[in-house]
């Protein structure tokens, strides 16, 4: 048990409990719960952006994968940073001048509201569900190796806590979690990165020659190819991060919490400054790790092996960096960083259902305010229990491959949608429906007879599709089919989706269009 | 049907200039970017011995590394330049086009 750790996280629940409560007494709206009354600021908002982005997944994961693999690590990290320049020249601003809450309001915008409101739901708690749920269940196992707790207790902890977030404070606290940790994670990335400068005396040759010296497979590091080794899984990698970042319906949420497209392209160029400022940080941590941590005998099990296994690399390297005292602030930071996370997943999760399913599919649009607000508290706390209990079943199996299927869906499902939507001026409500569903299909199935359940989960002896990453032929579905089944379609529907492609055209390049007095 | 009013916008001679060059930034920013992402994958593939070379005179810090670490750079300074770009070009156009004069 460390006590610095155990203080950092009281004061951290502390501290956004009363944010939570101080923000239940301004949501009574729709748009104060969906999107915190649009009243946050681009600077603000993109500290909650790249908070959202820098998951558990991305600084234990991707420094993990740093440590063990070397350069095949920079893959993520540039990827990581690149599907936010897309977000930036491609999404952003025309997101927020033709949407509401969610996503789905602008694939719905011209198409028939109906059947591609659900389409884009189905897409959204697609990715948010079984990223919630491999988070989780990756949450759980981390504190009980960081706070000695037992994994339910510390499933439960979690769910318990990112459910009263979200149900009472809506949108505005948990962007306001989701900032503070922002804060405190760059904050203890820039004193790991500066810790691990400071001993190679601020020398990056003398950094990696000394990984090299201690890393098992030595001068490889340092090239490509220890484990990405084949064109079709690096595109596919490529793919997911560059497209998938855009299709994530937690993140695409957060630019309908500011109040114009100015504001919504000023979060993600704030976004862009830290999140790549903190990916230039994890290969620095990465290595450090290699250095300080591969043959310390105080991480070491009996067997030889990392303790925790290679995710506690930089959990283990804040120790030798700063002792006691630094370790306990990052385990608390690393807490903090996954529960701002599950918290803004369930609030994309619980938006899909009350906005798009209930208020526009089943009561077209004319939802009373209250009810709809009432079906997304109840919503939350639906998606709370069931994720926690699910997380509970899943103790110590393998859920990498939920984290796969989420970024497979949300880069061949939800961002070609939007895309098209946004750019095609021929593209039909079949098309969209053809293409959602062929590219959703086609993930699912690819990561069911792939490797990592054919092979990991069901036991049989070679995988029927070679390919762990599914996204390079999903996303080709996807294109294919909405081309296939737009050009072909000569309804009337098509017709009049067409004629009002130039409304929602102005309407995404200049705003709202003003009535002339 | 599209109103008059939309078809008037449509037409604008300044609408379509701000449709034009915003397109033409963004793409050609996403090209260029994309374009290194994909020779860095295609390179670790095809040609592992250019990422691995070793640039410098200490000769320890390889091809590879600086790529990327040029990558997130680039990133970097193309975005400050479409927000300048928006800020001082497209912001005034739209500002123009919707709402007339004022």
């Amino acid at each position: 048990m460390n006590v610095t750790a155990i203080i950092m996280f009281f004061l951290f629940v502390g501290i956004t409990l009363a944010i939570t409560i101080w923000a239940s007494k301004r949501t009574k709206t729709r748009s104060d719960f969906y999107a915190a009354g649009k009243s946050i600021g681009g600077f603000q908002n993109g500290l909650a952006i790249a908070g959202d982005f820098m998951s558990a997944a991305t600084f234990l994961g991707v420094t993990a994968l740093v440590y063990s693999t070397g350069m095949d690590g920079m893959l993520f990290i540039i990827g990581g940073t690149l599907g936010w320049a897309v977000i930036l020249l491609l999404v952003a601003e025309r997101l927020r001048n033709l949407g509401q809450y969610t996503f789905s309001d602008v694939v719905a915008f011209r198409l028939e509201r109906k059947p591609v409101r659900t389409m884009s739901a189905i897409g959204s708690l697609a990715v948010a569900i079984p990223y919630l749920l491999a988070q989780m269940v990756g949450a759980g196992a981390l504190i009980q190796i960081l706070f000695g707790l037992p994994y339910e207790v510390a499933v439960v902890l979690v769910g318990v806590l990112m459910t009263l977030y979200v149900m009472f404070g809506g949108m505005l606290a948990t962007t306001w979690i989701q900032t503070i940790k922002a804060v405190l994670l760059l904050v203890g990335g820039t004193i790991i990165g500066f810790g691990v400068m400071s001993m190679m005396n601020f020398d990056f040759s003398e950094l990696l020659t000394a990984a090299v010296k201690e890393h098992p497979k030595g001068p490889a590091i340092l090239a490509p190819g220890v484990m990405f080794t084949d064109t079709i899984t690096i595109i596919s990698i490529g793919l997911a991060f560059v497209f998938g970042t855009a299709g994530l319906p937690h993140v695409l949420m957060r630019f309908f919490t500011v109040p114009n497209a100015r504001q919504a392209r000023r979060s993600v160029a704030y976004a862009i400054g830290f999140i790549g400022y903190f990916q230039s940080l994890i290969f620095i941590i990465g290595m450090g790790a290699v250095v300080y941590v591969t043959n310390n005998p105080e991480f070491l099990g009996p067997d030889g092996s990392l303790l925790g296994g290679s995710n506690m690399s930089a959990i283990h390297l804040s120790k030798v960096i700063g002792g006691d005292l630094f370790l306990g602030f990052i385990s608390a930071v690393a807490f903090a960083t996954i529960l701002a996370v599950v918290s803004g997943l369930t609030l994309s999760a619980a938006a899909a259902v009350s906005h798009d399913l209930y208020a526009n599919v089943m009561k077209d649009g004319n939802a009373d305010r209250d009810t709809e607000l009432r079906i997304s508290r109840i919503t939350t706390l639906v998606i709370g229990l069931a994720t926690m209990a699910l997380a509970i079943l899943l103790e110590g199996e393998n859920v990498a491959v939920l984290a796969l299927i989420a970024l497979a869906i949300a880069a061949s499902v939800n961002f070609p949608v939007m895309f098209l939507s946004m750019y095609w001026s021929k593209f039909t409500t079949r098309g969209a429906l053809a293409g959602g569903y062929a590219g959703l299909a086609t993930s699912l199935i690819l990561v069911m007879l792939g490797p990592t359940v054919w092979v990991t989960l069901f036991g049989f002896e070679e995988a029927v599709f070679p390919y762990r990453y599914p996204t390079l032929f999903a996303m080709l579905a996807n294109l294919v089919f909405a081309w296939w089944f737009s050009v072909s379609d000569k309804s009337e529907r098509a017709r009049s989706e067409a004629e009002s492609f130039g409304t929602q055209w102005i309407q995404s390049e200049i705003g709202p269009v003003q009535e002339k007095i | 049907m599209l109103s008059q009013a939309d078809k008037d916008i449509l037409a604008n001679r300044d609408f379509q200039k701000l449709v034009t060059v915003r397109r033409r930034v963004s793409w050609s920013f996403l090209t260029v970017l994309l374009g290194l992402y994909l020779a860095f994958g295609l390179m670790s593939v095809y040609a592992p011995g250019v990422l691995a070379r070793p640039v410098g005179s200490d000769g320890v810090v390889p091809v590879g590394i600086v790529m990327g670490y040029a990558i997130l750079a680039m990133t970097f300074i193309l975005t400050l330049i479409y927000v300048w770009l928006a800020n001082s070009f497209f912001e005034p156009l739209e500002r123009k086009i919707n709402g007339g004069t004022r």
